[in-house]
């Protein structure tokens, strides 16, 4: 049974077009899960549009799932831009998380009014419907598990795991994962030492075949931005590390990073999980690439 | 205005005698390492197979590959590489890759065969 795990948008804060950024893309976040042709999309940052081209190519009538991390505008501004949803016939359910929740759906339509943009959410032709996640924060779509959990971020934020058949995918963005951290000072006392990151956040992302993580820092950013709502790609290598995670995607590229500074930081969270003697696979999300997360990750 | 040149014409050189290599720089594969190196492959349009069939468009006599391991496909973002259900898969930059677009200066791994991707202008 495939999972496949396509990134249309990986960059934070704000599409960042340009040469510096042509290898790992500057759209903002967008990742689709096509679990067994059940097409769930976590966020509709700027990579939202050309998964829109995409899918006006696939055939018969979508549904697709739609799940959001929150409504900030790296992760919502390409809804207006997604095509299928001014197409009759197309079938969206956007998620709110507990029983009742209608936020996403209504904010969504918020940024669609005039002083924003010119179309109107009720000229949207396609079937749109808001649902919720129920009173666990736990539903079951077409045998894919999703799961909920509530981050550490201005204004909140939620982080989903997908499961089918033991293969669990993880989407955690915008996460200050520091900031959770029982010890906030150990980072800086001793910066080697795996952190203290908590049970429950390790417990949501156990066992995961893929971890997309916000990693939006290096070490020597953090500092000026604590509060800011992102991590320390370090500390975001301890989760996975502790979880036992397989393979890690650094999601949510600062956008002053170029490629290689993208790479440096790879390097350096590589050099991490091998220092504390994982064999975790490190990579940065990348717009255009494709995974099987049901496959195993090394050669043989 | 009366219509008056107001630009001069200057010697030029006839550029349509110059070889055309000056100009563009085709998309290339470079093996790099793997029987079937050293090599270089100019990319097309269209979509081809790779792998060590003989039917394949780009055949790869390396026996680790697949008959049909991947394919190229040459897009409107760029070139597409995909995995054909390949025995030992197909990675870029040391990722396991269903589907990538390609970049200037990826590595492609096939089998024990090493390819880096050079982007054309
Ligand atoms: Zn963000
Ligand atoms: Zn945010």
């Amino acid at each position: 049974m495939p999972v496949l795990v396509r990134f249309w948008g990986v960059r934070g804060s704000i599409p960042t077009p340009g040469r510096a950024t042509y290898r790992y893309g500057g759209n903002t976040a967008c990742v689709e899960l096509d679990v067994d042709g059940t097409t769930l999309v976590c966020d509709a940052g700027t990579g939202a549009r050309e998964l829109g081209v995409e899918l006006m190519g696939r055939k018969g009538p979508l549904h697709v799932h739609w799940f959001f991390s929150h409504m900030h505008w790296d992760h919502i501004q390409g809804f207006p831009f997604f095509t299928p949803v001014y197409v009759p016939g197309h079938r969206f359910t956007i998620y709110g998380t507990r029983d009742g929740d209608t936020r996403f759906a209504r904010l969504l339509s918020g940024q669609m009014r005039s002083a924003y943009f010119p179309v109107d959410f009720s000229e949207l032709r396609g079937n749109i419907e808001a649902a919720d996640l129920g009173p666990t924060m736990e539903r079951e779509i077409d045998g894919v598990t999703v799961r909920c959990f509530e981050q550490h971020h201005p204004g909140l934020s939620y982080g989903y795991a997908f499961e089918k058949d033991g293969v669990k995918v993880v989407y955690s963005t915008d996460n200050e994962i520091d900031m959770m951290l029982r010890d906030p000072e150990q980072p800086l006392r001793d910066p080697g030492a795996l952190r203290d990151v908590p049970a429950d956040l390790v417990d949501f992302c156990r066992d995961a075949a893929l971890l997309i993580c916000d990693a939006q820092y290096r070490d020597e950013d953090y500092p000026m931005r604590v509060g800011w709502g992102h991590p320390r790609a370090t500390t975001t290598v301890d989760l996975a590390i502790r979880a036992g995670v397989k393979q890690l995607a650094l999601f949510h590229h600062d956008p002053m990073h170029s490629d290689e500074e993208v790479e440096e930081l790879v390097a350096a969270c590589r050099a991490r999980a091998e220092a504390h003697g994982s064999d975790l696979f490190i990579f940065a999300a990348r717009e255009g690439f494709t995974l099987r997360a049901d496959l195993p990750h090394r050669p043989g | 205005m009366d219509g008056k040149v107001i630009f001069a014409r200057t010697e030029m050189t006839d550029i349509s005698v110059l070889p055309q290599r000056l100009f563009t720089r085709p998309h290339l594969f470079q093996v790099v390492a793997g029987e079937a190196m050293p090599r270089n492959i100019t990319l097309g349009d269209g979509k081809v197979t790779i792998g060590r069939g003989s039917d394949c468009g780009m055949r790869l006599l390396s026996s680790d590959l697949s008959r049909k391991h991947a394919t190229l496909e040459r897009t409107r973002r760029g070139y597409l590489l995909s995995d054909l259900e390949s025995r030992n898969g197909v990675f870029v930059n040391e990722v396991r890759i269903e589907s990538a677009l390609l970049r200037d200066g990826d590595t492609i791994q096939l089998g024990n065969m090493q390819i880096v991707y050079h982007e054309g202008s």
